[in-house]
């Protein structure tokens, strides 16, 4: 077989590879990931290189123009290596890990702040905390040495001292923490820390030190997202957030939504590669915090994480194809506690491993994180979540009842999907205003850089007055107005947001008429998941007393503008509460509380599920929705004027 | 007796007016006004049905190559000539409207230019002297060009033009707009999208009291129950106080029950279907009344003799009717 080397720029990393390689899998083997939210199918044309020398096979594709192909860039999911490559990679192009600076990542995870703070502030004192008891309990406990009139066994000792001190009734006991049980006891002079996790309605002993070690326990929690995957290092001694990170899932280079997912993970050895992108995702982020916050491995003893379904299967390496299979059931909802090692989290080896319970194939742990989170499961009102992601979910419900449905809104509110959209990380503009006259956009920047993108909210922004400024009309065509911003490319009309001076990407910022038809659907699909599921429970928008929203929005949502174009429903707008990531404050109350975590349960136990593929009116209403805001405008009167 | 259970409605659909006599400011001998229902169709005691759905004669600018042999004899050599076969669906079937559809406008079916179309609309509007209605030949670059022109060659006609999409509408309302014309608003057999239409078009500047609604039909056996209960929702939800899908029906039956294979194909291919002369006839009168009963204002048909046979169909509804009425204050 033919061997061929290639270069990365600015990387300078060299791989080899077979000849006919494409260029995708070759930036994978040098680790660098490359945009490819298609899965390398050759559709979404976000993974263009520049070839600088070599020569490639390439296809022909809709997403090079002229002008590019004159660059010699390509796509790098089906250019195919021929000879020794240079390749250079856009910033444009890659999934940039390091993009989010702390203080975005604690802005944008907005209540999962990177400062430490007290677990029972989180709330707002807008219902009262969980108690406090956390997954895994640190005990330290000083022993009396056995004498010939009290010859209990070293085991026997330990737990009788334990049980005495804590109440707790141990079950189970490792052997490899038993086989040098005597020899550690003597050594330390009957002063040791016992650290007891909670194990399927069991105690067991995970650990036991010599010494007193009772100050030093941690604790991680994960939200896996289809798009983000975001951790938290918390104190499980004193309840604080020692530091929060986001990353971009891995997973992403294999596809940009759960489905091709799926798919991939039948391919070969797809699964195992799913799942080491996440492993290393979240590996990478433990390493990074106990790093930054002077915490040794050992003293990490479990690990929590909400993740939608599919996400969680690829964790654990189930296999996910009913997922997506008529009728959408799912290997498992509620996952037994594990070993951490056992999906090889680098924390303590003996360390535990949670997973907050499904509901359905569609609405996962993350969404149970998110109900317990924000209390819609002890609200005495009727309340709604709404969690905008790839996949929006929806909770309806007080604590009386809960029903959820997904809706698959695509990524375009996280930036993907849309020719100048991006994630929610520094230079993302996020908000945006443009005058009545000349229709010049002035707008604010994430990390207040140059402007290379928009993400969810500048969209939000951008459409909302774009309608107001008249330059679109109600179906999301840009008007033929006699102004430099408005241009045709392509025979797509598109609006310039940001000229090319001012850009930090070399070229101008737009959104064009299929950007804006992706964010229609995207904005569709939630609107009218939420309406349907309204009436499927025989209320009205007005019956809702609180509608909280969640989701990676970047910093800021202009409800107001959400609800002009039709993504919110048109009602007393101090009903609506933005409540950021929910999933991972939610899997943050289930690690450090047992109450919690058994609520967690008991709401995915009692959440309904309604399959929106089925319900006979979802269609209709979809299509109503696919209006600025809404082909029936008297649902929107405040946007009416 | 016992009293009839009578629905009353807050909407009504709205009235359009289709061409302009000379006191108007046009040439036609008379005007056309559609709409105006304040129930559905044919509920003649529960509510004002002021104006009767009309049928309109379908004429093209150039022999229309797909149509079957038993159609086409009903016309002969007349469909050489747009202005003698228009002159003859007036002179000798009594012609109320004529549908003149500029489909040798199309690039694939002759290329005719703008100023070619425009002339045509003048001499026929010269020719005969019912209201008119013109139709674009589908490619949506060429009507937006030819479409235009006839507007301004039948300025003050008060014509009514066809079709403005979802996707290519602007040139069209700005162009009936201009010149004083009533709009027909397509849509692929869905309410919503019938509705935004309407909403676009209106946000232009054009009244909702100049456009009729084009549901996108299918004929019997293909489709026309589907095209039924989009238009009875459109009613119901005119009726009920929507003035934005309270638009008149335009139906084109002649055009969907002619492509079926039902109304087409000869006797010798299937001899227990009967003779094609009268079973084409019969598909498209079938398909016609059954969207009379759907709602349709404006009816597009074909043949001459299917055409009378609807003509009676609706006259015979309407005067039994009246006499009911009549009765009824008795």
């Amino acid at each position: 077989m033919e061997k061929i080397k290639v270069t990365f720029y600015p990387e300078n990393k060299t791989v080899v590879v077979a000849k006919d390689a494409t260029i995708l899998t070759a930036a994978i083997s040098a680790g660098i990931y490359i945009n490819s939210s298609c899965g390398g199918d050759g559709v979404c044309g976000r993974c263009k290189v520049i070839v600088k020398k070599g020569r490639v096979l390439t296809q022909l594709s809709g997403h090079i123009n002229a002008e590019e192909k004159k660059q010699n860039i390509y796509l790098a999911c089906v250019s195919e290596a021929q000879s020794d490559l240079e390749v250079e990679i856009p910033q444009q192009s890659r999934l940039n890990l390091e993009g989010l600076t702390q203080e975005e990542v604690s802005r944008r995870l907005k209540k999962d702040y990177t400062e430490p703070e007290d677990v029972e502030r989180i709330d707002t004192g807008r219902k009262p905390g969980f108690k406090r008891r956390p997954f895994t309990r640190k005990f330290y406990l000083e022993l009396p040495a056995p004498t010939l009139e009290d010859k209990l066994s070293d085991l026997d000792r330990l737990e009788r001292k334990l049980n005495t001190q804590s109440g707790l009734a141990v079950s189970h006991t490792s052997l490899s923490s038993i086989k040098n049980l005597g020899e550690l006891l003597r050594s330390s002079d009957w002063k040791v820390t016992v650290t007891v996790g909670k194990k399927n309605n069991t105690a067991e002993i995970i650990l036991i030190e010599p010494g007193d070690t009772s100050g030093r326990n941690f604790g991680f929690v994960f939200d896996i997202g289809t798009t983000t995957v975001s951790g938290q290092l918390v104190d499980l001694t004193s309840g604080k957030i020692l530091g929060t990170k986001a990353t971009y899932n891995k997973q992403a280079a294999f596809g940009s939504d759960v489905i091709t997912r799926i798919v991939y993970a039948k391919n070969g050895e797809g699964l195992q590669e799913l799942y080491q992108a996440v492993a290393d995702d979240m590996n990478e982020m433990i390493k990074s915090l106990v790093t930054e916050h002077h915490v040794d491995l050992n003293e990490v003893t479990c690990a929590t994480c909400a993740g939608n379904t599919t996400m969680i299967h690829l964790l654990l390496r189930v296999d996910p194809t009913y997922i997506r299979r008529e009728p959408y059931v799912p290997t498992l909802n509620f996952v037994p506690v594990l070993r951490a090692s056992e999906v090889e989290l680098r924390i303590n080896p003996r360390g535990l491993l949670t997973c907050l319970p499904g509901v359905a194939s569609y609405v996962g742990g993350d969404v149970t994180a998110g109900v317990i989170s924000s209390g819609l499961d002890r609200q005495d009102e009727l309340s709604v979540l709404i969690d905008i992601g790839t996949n929006g979910e929806i909770v309806i419900g007080n604590k009386e009842f809960l029903i959820s449905c997904a809706a698959s809104a695509g990524p375009a509110f996280e930036g993907s999907g849309v020719s100048n959209g991006m994630r929610a990380s520094s230079g993302a503009i996020q908000r945006v205003s443009i005058s009545a006259g000349s229709l010049e956009s002035s707008y604010a920047v994430i990390g207040n850089t140059k402007p290379l993108g928009i993400c969810g909210s500048g969209y939000i922004d951008l459409i909302s007055e774009m309608l107001k400024a008249g330059i679109l009309d109600k179906d999301g065509k840009v008007k033929e107005l006699k102004n430099d911003l408005i241009r045709k490319n392509d025979n797509v009309r598109e609006f310039i947001v940001v000229p090319k001076d001012k850009s930090g990407t070399g070229g101008p910022i737009v959104i064009n008429e299929a950007d804006i038809e992706n964010l229609k659907r995207a904005k569709a699909a939630i609107y009218s998941a939420l309406s349907i599921l309204v009436k499927h429970m025989g209320f009205g928008f007005n019956d809702i007393k609180k509608i909280f929203i969640a989701g990676g929005f970047g910093t800021y949502l202009d409800m107001e503008k959400a609800i002009s174009i039709g993504l919110l429903p048109d009602i007393d707008k101090r009903k609506f509460e933005f409540i950021g990531n929910s999933s991972l404050s939610g899997a943050r109350e289930a690690l450090l509380s047992e109450e919690a975590s058994l609520k967690a349960d008991e709401v995915a136990r009692k959440m309904a599920y309604l399959e929106l593929s089925v319900e006979p009116g979802y269609m209709d209403e979809y299509m109503a929705a696919l209006f600025f805001p809404h082909t029936d405008l008297s649902l929107f009167p405040s946007v009416r004027k | 007796m016992q009293e009839l259970m009578l629905e009353t409605w807050s909407g009504a659909i709205n009235t359009v007016t289709i061409g302009a006599t000379k006191e108007e400011g046009g040439t036609r001998s008379r005007a056309i006004k559609v709409g105006g229902q304040k129930t559905l169709p044919f509920l003649f005691p529960e509510g004002e049905l002021p104006h009767k759905s009309v049928v309109a004669f379908e004429v093209w600018d150039t022999p229309p190559a797909d149509w079957p042999k038993n159609l086409t004899d009903a016309y002969g050599d007349s469909l050489k000539d747009p202005l003698k076969w228009a002159e003859k669906c007036v002179k000798d079937f009594k012609a109320q409207l004529i549908a003149l559809r500029l489909q040798g406008a199309h690039p694939d079916f002759g290329n005719k230019t703008p100023e070619q179309e425009a002339k045509l609309v003048a001499e026929v509007l010269k020719k005969v002297d019912v209201p008119l209605i013109i139709l674009g030949c589908g490619d949506d670059a060429k009507d937006n060009i030819v479409l235009p022109a006839c507007c301004e060659a039948a300025k003050g006609e008060r014509c009514l033009i066809g079709s403005a999409v979802q996707d290519n509408y602007k040139t069209l309302v700005a162009a009936v707009l201009a010149d004083g014309h009533n709009i027909i608003a397509e849509s692929p057999i869905d309410i919503n999208i019938a509705k935004q239409l309407n909403i676009l078009i209106s946000d232009m500047g054009l009244p909702l009291e100049r456009i009729v609604v084009n549901p996108t039909i299918g004929a019997l056996g293909y489709g026309l129950e589907y095209a039924y209960s989009i238009m009875e929702r459109c009613r119901l939800a005119a009726l009920a106080g929507d003035k934005t899908v309270a638009s008149p029906f335009i139906c084109f039956a002649g055009h969907e029950a002619w492509r079926a294979k039902e109304s087409k194909a000869t006797q010798e291919e299937f001899p227990e279907w009967g003779p094609e002369s009268e079973r084409g006839i019969i598909w498209e009168t079938i398909t016609a009344t059954a969207l009379l009963q759907s709602g349709a204002d404006i009816l597009v048909m074909r043949h001459p003799e299917a055409i009378a046979k609807v003509n009676k169909y609706i006259d015979n509804l309407t005067i039994s009717s009246s006499v009911e009425r009549r009765a009824d204050r008795v």
